[in-house]
């Protein structure tokens, strides 16, 4: 094998697809990249055996095509200190040596044979969707930081996705805070669902936010492929059921409460601070048109209370919440104003945006309040 | 703070566990005694100076100890006794002095700075003592002088059941003949690169340039160099007891009714979670213990997310006690213990309690506030 290509052209593209590589394994390929080579092009794949990343780099001069496994770390922390320079690959996959030469200098490294890579999921019986790459970099963004890590409850460690011809929704939760995202204009032409892990999200998301295209995204019951620009991810849904979300959202929430979205995020901040560190729990006092919110660390003798004009529509309440859960959300929103929906000390709240700008998009964030001593 | 003038007092209990276990058996005393784990894995927490003299230590593997000390009376050991004499201590010394930091469950240093002028530290620290010895009958050691580094290392010298001061003046001589080894901080391979320089005791060590010792040690070689020459500035700093609820039972008669005894951890779990919540705390550590007739004691520990909903911690205390009670064998005690405490309520759950739960919860609580917390309880743990 041997091939010229651009140093920068090649550590971007390597870039976009390290993620993928964890930093301790099992089997010892997966620390390699492996690289495939065909009449004009290199197509690079990481794989942590879950999630596997494909990404096509244009060449202007390839020979020889074949196949071999690059150990990952050496080679990226060598591009990382080229400037923009032509870099010349010579492999020989009998002996796995791979030379790399620039005009000064000669760096020679072992592979390993392209065999021991783990194959590449062909997904069969699949059927896909198009979506704009914008509709899926918010669509994670508003839901991935609410999916959970507890191993014990492994469909909460993703984002679960909701396919049909009216709307698609994007749904994450840790059993404490809930995000439901839909987007009513996406459509898909069959109605299916299922449960994206989180570690590909993340992958996409950041690549995801650089451009501007559609993304194809094909799926059966087992995998889910995303394709966009020169890159494919293939990635293993989460397997298991779905908790009923719908069912846990309360419906009757006559205890509205209407306030401006940053002045409250930064009382939210003070507040917190003052708060237990492990529980980290805040009380919300509302009567009439004013909302105090409170906190203490009885160990330090550490309190806080702050006062806030709002528009309060229901009865006298006193709610406490997780304020760690309470920033993020309030953080995720990006409206002047925000509507907290309540029916009970007991019962979740509801976060809402007030005049939110898209109508085609519609956010909805639920949080569960602590057991507050009555 | 004038650093040189402190009165610092650092105080070890002598062979604590062993100590311990005499006090509840006389024919223990004047024997070779080893404490900890008696399988062959075990490795030893404490052992007697009879022990000692064989060459058992502590930290040893078991197997190793008794292949020493052939004769050695091996004691399983019982940690919740342990404590309860190590609080005894706490207490009495809390009782007494001004400033006090627990650094161990055996050891204890106290800022007696300023009770010179009404009492005479020495004075005041040989009352102490007495009264701990008069109270708890364990021996005790103490090293009194102007640093916590230097008082640890006259306990050391003290022991056993001895007492020394060190004034400021007479640090110097004090430390300058002891081995390096007696520096708290220096352990097995600090001193072998030490020794390798030719160094052996302090006097030697002390005269060493400081940057030298930080080339060699890195950090650890300024803190080395510093308590060589008898520097340590480090304050007492006060000690807050770690927090824990729980509650234990010995029965009439040894038993081995694993329904009677589920039950009697059913009543218990009621029992320390309504104290929990009207605490208002968050338990993370759950711990079952039970105790064999033949007094052979073993815990069990879990942790979990912050919690204080009975039917939580109940199905973990279930789980543990069923890995527990693996010997078919009469247990005389069973105890529940939640550590790990946290200010706080419970955070509920949008999936596992539903409303109605939470409801009945609260509903239970406030009547047993009113009516006493014996008020109501679960059907199972009506005896």
């Amino acid at each position: 094998m041997k091939f010229i290509v651009s140093s920068i052209q090649l550590l971007k593209s390597l870039q976009a697809i390290s993620g993928v590589l964890n930093s301790s394994n099992t089997l010892p390929i997966l620390d390699d990249f492996l690289f495939k080579l065909n009449e004009e092009s290199l197509v690079i794949t990481a794989s942590d055996l879950e999630t596997t990343m494909t990404v096509t780099v244009p060449l202007n001069q390839a020979e020889e095509p074949g196949s071999i496994t690059v150990p990952a770390k050496k080679l990226l922390e060598t591009l990382k200190t080229f400037p923009d320079l032509p870099l010349t690959f010579i492999i020989n996959e009998e002996t796995q040596s791979i030379e790399i030469s620039t005009g000064e200098g000669k760096y020679k490294l072992t592979g390993h044979s392209a065999d021991e890579f783990p194959k590449i999921p062909e997904l069969e019986n699949t059927a896909s969707i198009q979506m704009a790459s914008g509709v899926i970099a918010t669509a994670i963004n508003r839901t991935l930081f609410a999916a959970g890590n507890d191993d014990l409850r492994p469909v909460m460690c993703g984002v679960f996705c909701q396919l049909s011809p009216e709307d698609v929704i994007f749904v994450a939760t840790d059993a404490h805070k809930l995000v439901r995202y839909t987007r009513k204009d996406t459509q898909s032409a069959e109605v299916a669902s299922f449960i994206l892990p989180k570690k590909p999200l993340n992958q996409i998301k950041g690549l995801l936010s650089h451009i501007d295209e559609s993304v194809t995204i094909e799926y059966n019951q087992t995998n889910a492929a995303f394709t966009f620009s020169n890159i494919k991810l293939v990635c293993r849904l989460i397997d298991g059921k779905y908790p009923n979300y719908d069912a846990v959202i309360p419906k009757v929430n006559p205890n509205v409460l209407t306030i401006e979205r940053l002045p409250f995020l930064s009382s939210l901040r003070r507040v917190a601070i003052f708060a237990n560190q492990s529980t980290n729990q805040v009380r919300l006092k509302i009567s009439g048109q004013e909302l105090v919110l409170s906190s203490e660390d009885i160990d330090y003798a550490n309190e806080a209370k702050e006062r806030l004009t709002c528009n309060y529509l229901g009865d006298d309440l006193e709610i406490g919440f997780n304020s760690k859960f309470l920033l993020e959300m309030v953080n995720n929103l990006d409206t002047d104003e925000i509507k907290l929906e309540m029916s009970e000390p007991n019962r979740a709240g509801i976060l809402l945006p007030v005049n939110a700008e898209s109508s085609d998009e519609d956010v909805l964030m639920l949080v569960m309040p602590v057991m507050l001593a009555s | 703070m004038d650093t040189a003038n402190r009165h610092v007092i650092h105080l070890d209990l002598d062979t604590f566990f062993v100590s311990v276990e005499r006090l509840l058996n006389s024919k223990l005393i004047g024997k070779p005694v080893i404490i900890g784990g008696t399988s062959d894995r075990g490795v030893v927490s404490s052992c007697s100076y009879e022990a000692r003299q064989f060459g058992a230590s502590s930290g040893m593997p078991m197997k190793l100890a008794r292949t020493l000390c052939r004769d050695a009376i091996i004691v399983r050991g019982d940690m919740e006794m342990y404590s309860k004499y190590s609080k005894m201590v706490t207490e009495i010394v809390a009782e007494r002095a001004p400033l006090f930091e627990k650094a161990s469950i055996d050891e204890h240093y106290i800022d007696i700075t300023g009770m010179d002028r009404f009492f005479g530290c020495l004075k005041w620290t040989q009352e102490l003592r007495k009264s701990i010895i008069d109270n708890t009958g364990l021996p005790i050691s103490f090293g009194l002088s102007p640093n916590k580094t230097v008082s640890k290392i006259a306990t050391g010298e003290a022991k056993p059941n001895g007492l020394l001061e060190i004034t400021g003046e007479r640090v110097k001589p004090f430390l300058d003949p002891l081995s390096i080894k007696k520096i708290p901080g220096i352990g097995d391979k600090t001193y072998q690169t030490l020794r390798s320089m030719g160094i052996s005791n302090i006097h030697t060590l002390s005269q060493i340039p400081m940057e030298m010792m930080e080339r060699v040690l890195g950090k650890n070689g300024n803190m080395i160099w510093k308590k060589a020459n008898g520097i340590d500035n480090t304050p007492v700093i006060a000690y807050h007891e770690r927090l824990s609820i729980g509650t234990e039972n010995t029965f009439e008669q040894d038993t081995i009714d694993i329904s009677f005894m589920r039950q009697i951890l059913t009543g218990m779990v009621e029992k320390v979670c309504f104290q929990l919540r009207k605490k208002q705390k968050l338990t993370s550590c759950i711990t079952v213990k039970i105790r064999y007739s033949n007094f052979d004691t073993h815990t069990l520990q879990k942790q979990i997310a912050y919690t204080s909903l009975d039917h939580v911690i109940l199905a973990v205390v279930k789980d543990l006690f069923e890995r527990l009670y693996q010997r078919r064998m009469l247990i005389r005690l069973i105890g529940v213990r939640l550590s790990g405490l946290v200010h706080g309520v419970q955070q509920l759950d949008l999936f596992e309690e539903s409303p109605q739960l939470i409801r009945l919860y609260q509903a239970l609580d406030r009547l047993r506030i009113r009516y006493g917390s014996d008020a109501v309880h679960r059907a199972i743990t009506t005896i």
